[in-house]
């Protein structure tokens, strides 16, 4: 095993302040609810596939030989706070949805630990989990029930997240045949309105039209307000100047900064100018 | 920490309905007969059967539809329940992507999907029993027993080549070979007579004969099966849950790297 690089994070950052970089940003008496220590997580690009007899001979006999470790997450520590909006902004590839994936549990870290208070309703990839040869009516009570909702609550909110989603005339339709825009509109509701602690939205509002987009920015202000925290990923750095109070920057899974939403977006867009 | 599962299980209850009810809806999408399926394809299958064997055990087996029918019942839920809970983990890999589950509750909605097929499927073969002339006693209702025995064992069986499936794709068509040898060592078609006295002891080796055993006992023979066969049977299903589970729980963390 190799150690992963303490290091890096030094020469990437040597601006960040100790602080910063043990997660302390804020006081530590206020109301924690999502707690990430020291995370890192990696996976194995060349036994990542390796799905066959033939090929576990094959690796076991070379001794391992391409064997290739790759760190989406190297080292990450943040505290989020309960009613907070945080913006993961970075590049493709920067480790955005990998640590959306830890806290939300999916993935379990190499290194460190997450530690979350309440219930999640991830919205990853547009849609909760949604089955594509279901209709939305079915998918909604699939939806919450992955939330501990039984049939009989979700039933009360059906109509809400139909009359959210825009969805009337097609309820009964197999969402395979939906639009991306259509899917991520259901996505939204549902996680929406299955009472959840946290939400995490991973650019969910990217597909939607000018008017639903700002139905949703409406519903997140209210949800704030309410005590629900978000963490959002998005590649308009508007929308994070709008939603979000507080922002991370990450690169090559690392965190490069973080802290007041709008003044990190523009130190993003700023690097990214300058870069070549 | 045992607590705190319970607490798990609880909370994805409605979880575990849904997807059972979604699983089920999906399997006989578009089909005509729809669910009448579960029951008529073991009929058929028992016409076939009984045309071809019951001359050659006419004699040593009494009731010869209803004796493969019970034994075909059992069998063809244990294997398929397996096969289905060592696919479950790579078959819903969209959903455990994106959304945090416990990833044995496939397992066991794919086994209790495959149990319901059987429940059912326990419909024509009550209707043989009776139409052939099987005499009814109030031991059929012990049925019950080895019937959820089985499901135990199939559960952890699952489990356990869900735990190594999901690494090694090539476990299943490695499966599907043992399935085959599985069901000639197992005394479906053929009576345990047969074998000679001295070799039977090699047979209890096997938990799907025991579960077979035991539910002709009841069902068909009208007797009790003895004490040792019963232990023998729960302790099969006990070994195997605890198997199951402890070798799931040791492997599942790394299941998002290979689906």
């Amino acid at each position: 095993m190799i150690d992963i690089t303490n290091e890096a994070v030094e020469i990437v950052n040597p601006v960040i302040n100790e602080s910063l970089r043990t997660g302390d940003f804020y006081d530590d008496d206020e109301d924690v609810c999502v707690d990430v220590r020291n995370v890192s997580v990696m996976f194995n690009l060349s036994k990542n596939r390796e799905e066959g007899l033939k090929e576990y001979f094959i690796n076991m006999v070379k001794g391992k030989v391409g064997y290739k470790e790759f760190w989406a997450l190297r080292n990450v520590s943040l505290k989020v706070h309960r009613g907070d909006a945080v913006a993961l902004i970075g590049r493709n590839g920067s480790g955005k949805s990998t640590l959306l994936k830890t806290i939300a549990g999916i993935i379990k870290p190499t290194r460190g630990s997450v530690e979350v208070k309440g219930t999640i309703a991830p919205l990853i990839e547009m849609s909760g989990g949604f089955d594509r040869a279901l209709s939305a009516r079915e998918n909604i009570f699939l939806a919450g029930a992955m939330h501990g909702h039984t049939r009989k609550y979700m039933k009360k909110r059906f109509d809400e997240i139909i009359e959210f989603a825009e969805l009337e005339k097609f309820v009964d339709v197999p969402i395979k045949n939906y639009s991306s825009g259509m899917v991520s509109r259901l996505g939204f509701a549902v996680a929406t309105c299955v009472n959840a602690d946290i939400i995490i939205a991973d650019e969910v509002l990217s597909v939607g039209d000018a008017k639903f987009r700002m139905k949703c920015e409406e519903r997140i202000q209210q949800m704030l307000k309410g005590g629900t925290t978000i963490l959002y990923v998005s590649h308009s750095t508007a929308q994070v100047k709008k939603i979000c109070r507080t922002a991370v920057w990450l690169d090559k899974g690392m965190i490069v900064d973080m802290g007041n939403a709008s003044d990190i977006s523009d130190k993003y867009m700023q690097s990214i100018r300058q870069e070549p | 920490m045992f607590r705190k599962n319970i607490d798990e299980f609880m909370y994805y209850v409605p979880f575990l309905k849904e997807v059972i009810r979604k699983d089920f809806k999906k399997k006989y999408h578009k089909s005509v007969l729809g669910v009448a399926w579960s029951m008529l394809s073991p009929l058929l299958m028992m016409v076939v059967i009984t045309v071809i064997f019951s001359t050659i055990f006419k004699r040593s087996i009494p009731h010869y539809p209803s004796y493969w029918l019970g034994g075909n019942l059992i069998f063809a839920f244990v294997m398929d329940g397996a096969t289905g809970a060592m696919n479950s983990v790579t078959n819903n890999a969209s959903l455990i992507k994106k959304m945090k589950i416990p990833n044995y509750f496939f397992c066991i909605s794919s086994v209790t999907q495959h149990f319901i097929t059987m429940l059912l499927s326990l419909i024509p073969y009550f209707a043989v029993s009776f139409i052939i002339g099987v005499p009814p006693s109030p031991c059929m209702f012990l049925i019950f027993f080895p019937i959820a025995l089985a499901y135990i064992f199939t559960l952890g069986l699952g489990l356990f080549l869900c735990a190594y499936g999901t690494f090694l794709r090539d476990l299943s068509y490695l499966f599907n070979i043992v399935r085959r040898v599985w069901m000639y060592i197992t005394p479906i078609f053929y009576p345990i007579d047969i074998i000679p006295e001295n070799y039977r002891f090699l047979f209890e080796l096997n938990p799907l004969y025991v579960y077979i055993t035991i539910f002709r006992d009841f069902a068909l023979n009208n007797t009790m099966p003895s004490e040792r066969l019963l232990i023998v049977a729960t302790f099969y299903s006990i070994l195997t849950l605890i198997l199951g589970l402890t070798t799931f729980k040791e492997k599942e963390d790394r299941f998002f790297l290979y689906i």
